[in-house]
């Protein structure tokens, strides 16, 4: 695995040329001498939100009624943020607050196109400038996954995304460093810490009394340069906040070990006796498609056309490797047909695939394939149980 | 002229080979008149009509959708009908708790002697769905 | 200390693996936050499994899987026993296929209250067992009407389905824990011709929910694995319950209590009522 400086350097200078941002700043590490913490009273930080909200789309946690649960929403005005308790990861839950979709929509129309105009193809408007608040440090290390697995590759195989790239240019990614993690989290077994900065512009730590706010890019430190610089003191409450945060997530992986391990199981796909343990491991699995889809990094898409009286257009659409059709080829074969080998797909893609692809390993620790799974399987079991049963 | 008396409802009407399209082609070879708002699909039986055909007619553009075939006890292939009423009466349940406007969906049972009960029910439907005005609810729009 | 059941179905399994009449008991084990099915088929495992109401899992889903390797002992509560009639209506199973250790249910908790589904449940004890483990559960269920949002304005419940699945993900988990829905190829993933998009729009999300709880009809035990397992919340256990109503009330059929009986889509009477047709 990459050290977390080099995974944050990744998401600057994607594309030269790109917009300069509304909000001011391009993605690149901040300057040492904008780099002090400053402080944000409440007011301010709603102040701070409402002038972002004249200028650009504006996303934050806010209690989803049907769902009971707190979600990402375009807002209209500070009052409608809940940052209150956001810190404490346990009670307030992350299934609902998804910065993904914001980055990568689960369903994106690519084109439209008309029979009647052949080879003419209206692409839609370019995204909006967007910031997101109380973003969790697991998913800033996931969206700098995510930049650099979409970047592409400098040999050109694997050319860059340009629909993530556009969302991604446009976006600001204001963190909020988890006071109090929940008994899923995992982050620090896999490289990440509760108040990590990888990925973010800005980290918030709330400290109860107002946030800190540590910029990370210049983006992040264009949004609080007019703010007062925090003290000593609230820069020692942090460090304490952070250690705790810390010490409260005991989940160790040996994930160098782990990926020896699996990689010994790749010529022996479908047999022998890591088949089995693979078996074993997948009899709780129905292969439905809950962790893959709430998981930070997975990036799987199809893409579909549709026809809609004579008008058509052309879209992607997540996809999962847990489902059938993800792997059925157009013959009807099916390399990956039964349920275990799906489920093993996803351990494999986590811990071992992207890193031989982009050295970095794919799973962040955010635990929300733990708290999801209809039926309790917890990845951090499936990892001890490899590491156990399949020879290094 | 307002919307209503412009909107020209587009309605699916799933048609049984042996009785409805019969009775559909008998209302055409005696001239009678009824609304040109059906566009017929000829099936071998109205317990080939699945739901999701319904739905789909409904989702691609479709204002209404009209299932009919023989009536009870006279199906060529003796039960199909009655097997396809339960399902229909499921659907029709459902998607009226579903708040799918009533009377987008049809069903009616027409003979092939029921050249005149046939536009009948194209009169009927279609003076239903105009009422309904557009299908804006299902429609993949 | 393993409460009474545990330790009577701990004993019986490791029993029935020992002696060879089962080659795997299905029942469940503690995990993490809820329990979690346990396939057992080592008698000296037996003692890794529980009864409790974080229980929730409906085991039958997972007979079809595993019935190839032989006689199955699998924990059924209530509605887990109803899917299993179902299964067996339906011939996706055998009754020998099956040892059944019934157990009354006292409801599934799902986050510290009990679950949706089990707040109207009406048979919380097993229609069929080969050994009933414990005292039969107090039936407590409360009759609720299908959908408290059954509004008499269309438009009202309109918005309410709306809302509801417009929030779906198509993660398919209903679909993937339903004992009822096995079928190899399910009607969202045929690609000749492509029934239902694969978008999250409303009207795609639409299509596979209608379908969906159609598919239900006469065949729904309303166990709420479904409802447990979707992670948007979404209220699919009142679209359950009111294609349960309809059946019941049509056809006079309950889901899963008999399984010499038929499914009440495949067969018919002459006399069904219809209002509904022109």
């Amino acid at each position: 695995m990459k050290a977390k400086g080099e995974r944050r350097k990744t998401a600057g200078g994607m594309r030269k040329g790109s917009r300069r941002s509304a909000v001011g700043g391009q993605r690149k590490a901040v300057s040492s001498e904008r780099s002090a913490p400053r402080i944000l009273t409440r007011a301010e930080f709603d102040r701070l939100i409402d002038e972002l909200v004249a200028k650009c789309a504006v996303y934050a946690p806010v209690a989803v009624e049907e769902t009971g649960k707190l979600e990402f929403r375009r807002i209209g005005s500070s009052s409608e943020v809940k940052l209150e308790g956001l810190a404490d990861v346990g009670v307030v839950g992350q299934l609902g607050l998804r910065p993904k979709e914001l980055l990568f929509p689960q369903c994106e129309v690519l084109f439209h196109f008309s029979p009647s105009e052949p080879g003419r193809m209206v692409e839609p408007e370019p995204p909006q400038e967007q910031v997101l608040f109380g973003v969790r440090p697991c998913d800033g290390a996931a969206v700098a996954f995510l930049d650099r697995f979409f970047s592409g590759r400098s040999d050109s195989s694997a050319p860059s995304d340009i629909y993530y790239r556009a969302r991604r240019e446009r976006t600001t990614l204001v963190g909020l460093a988890c006071n109090r993690p929940a008994d899923t989290c995992f982050c620090r077994a896999v490289g990440g810490s509760p108040s990590g900065t990888t990925g973010l512009d800005l980290l918030l730590t709330d400290l109860s009394d107002g946030f800190l706010a540590e910029p990370v890019t210049e983006k992040g430190a264009a949004l609080v340069a007019d703010m007062p610089v925090a003290s000593q003191a609230d820069m020692e409450k942090k460090q304490r906040l952070a250690e705790n945060a810390g010490q409260a997530i005991t989940t160790t992986i040996d994930t160098a070990s782990l990926k020896r391990r699996l990689d010994r199981t790749l010529v022996s796909e479908g047999s022998g006796p890591a088949d089995a343990v693979w078996q074993a491991l997948s009899l709780p699995c129905v292969n439905c498609g809950v962790c893959t889809f709430l998981c930070p990094t997975c990036r799987c898409f199809d893409v579909t056309d549709e026809e809609f009286r004579g008008r058509g257009r052309r879209m992607r659409v997540w996809d999962s490797c847990q489902f059938t059709l993800y792997s059925r080829h157009a013959s009807g074969h099916n390399p990956r047909a039964t349920p275990h080998s799906r489920f093993r797909n996803r351990v494999m893609d986590k811990f071992s695939y992207t890193v031989a692809m982009v050295g970095e390993l794919s799973c962040v620790g955010c635990g929300r394939c733990i708290s999801a799974c209809p039926n309790g399987i917890d990845i951090r079991e499936t990892v001890e149980t490899l590491l156990k049963m399949l020879p290094e | 002229m307002s919307e209503m008396q412009e909107f020209e409802p587009r309605i699916v009407a799933f048609l049984c080979n042996w009785c409805s399209y019969a009775g559909a082609d008998l209302a055409g070879i005696s001239r009678i008149q009824y609304p040109p708002s059906i566009r017929v699909i000829r099936v071998p039986c109205s317990g080939r009509v699945d739901p999701l055909f319904i739905l789909k007619a409904l989702q691609n553009g479709a204002d209404g959708v009209l299932v009919s075939g023989c009536h009870p006890g006279d199906c060529h292939y003796l039960t199909g009908n009655y097997v396809a009423r339960r399902r229909f009466a499921v659907l029709h349940d459902l998607l009226e708790f579903c708040g799918i406007e009533p009377g987008r969906v049809s069903f009616s049972w027409v003979s092939a002697a029921e050249g005149e009960r046939f536009a009948e029910v194209v009169r009927e439907v279609t003076e239903r769905i105009r009422k309904l005005g557009p299908n804006r609810r299902m429609n993949a729009e | 200390m393993p409460n009474d059941v545990t330790a009577v179905i701990q004993r019986r399994a490791r029993e029935l693996l020992s002696s060879g009449q089962v080659v795997m008991l299905l029942g469940y084990r503690p995990g993490r936050s809820s329990a979690q099915p346990a396939f057992i088929t080592r008698p000296e495992d037996a003692s890794l499994l529980v009864f409790d109401q974080s229980c929730g899992p409906n085991l039958a889903a997972f007979l079809p899987k595993v019935k190839h390797l032989g006689r199955i002992g699998v924990v059924a509560k209530g509605c887990d026993s109803r899917s299993i009639v179902l299964l067996l209506q339906e011939h996706q199973l055998r009754r020998e296929d099956v040892f059944i250790l019934g157990v009354g249910c006292n409801g599934v908790l799902q986050d510290s209250r009990l679950s949706d589904s089990c707040q109207t449940c009406q048979f919380p004890n097993p229609v069929i067992y080969d050994e009933l483990i414990g005292e039969p559960a107090a039936a407590s269920g409360q009759l609720k009407a299908a959908g408290g949002q059954q509004s008499a304005d269309s438009g009202q419940r309109w918005q309410w389905f709306k809302n509801e699945v417009s929030r779906c993900i198509r993660c398919y988990a209903c679909r993937q824990v339903c004992p009822s829905c096995y079928c190899p190829i399910c009607f969202v993933d045929t690609t000749m011709p492509s029934w239902v998009g694969r978008t999250t729009r409303l009207s795609d999300n639409m299509l596979f929910h209608i379908i969906r709880a159609l598919h239900m009809a006469g065949r729904c035990v309303e166990c709420g694995a479904c409802s447990r397992a979707c992670p948007m919340a979404i209220d699919l256990m009142s679209l359950n319950r009111k294609v349960s109503q309809i059946v019941k009330e049509r056809f006079g059929h309950i889901a899963g209590l008999r399984a010499e009986e038929k499914p009440p889509l495949t067969v018919f009477d002459p006399d069904d009522r219809q209002e509904f047709i022109i």
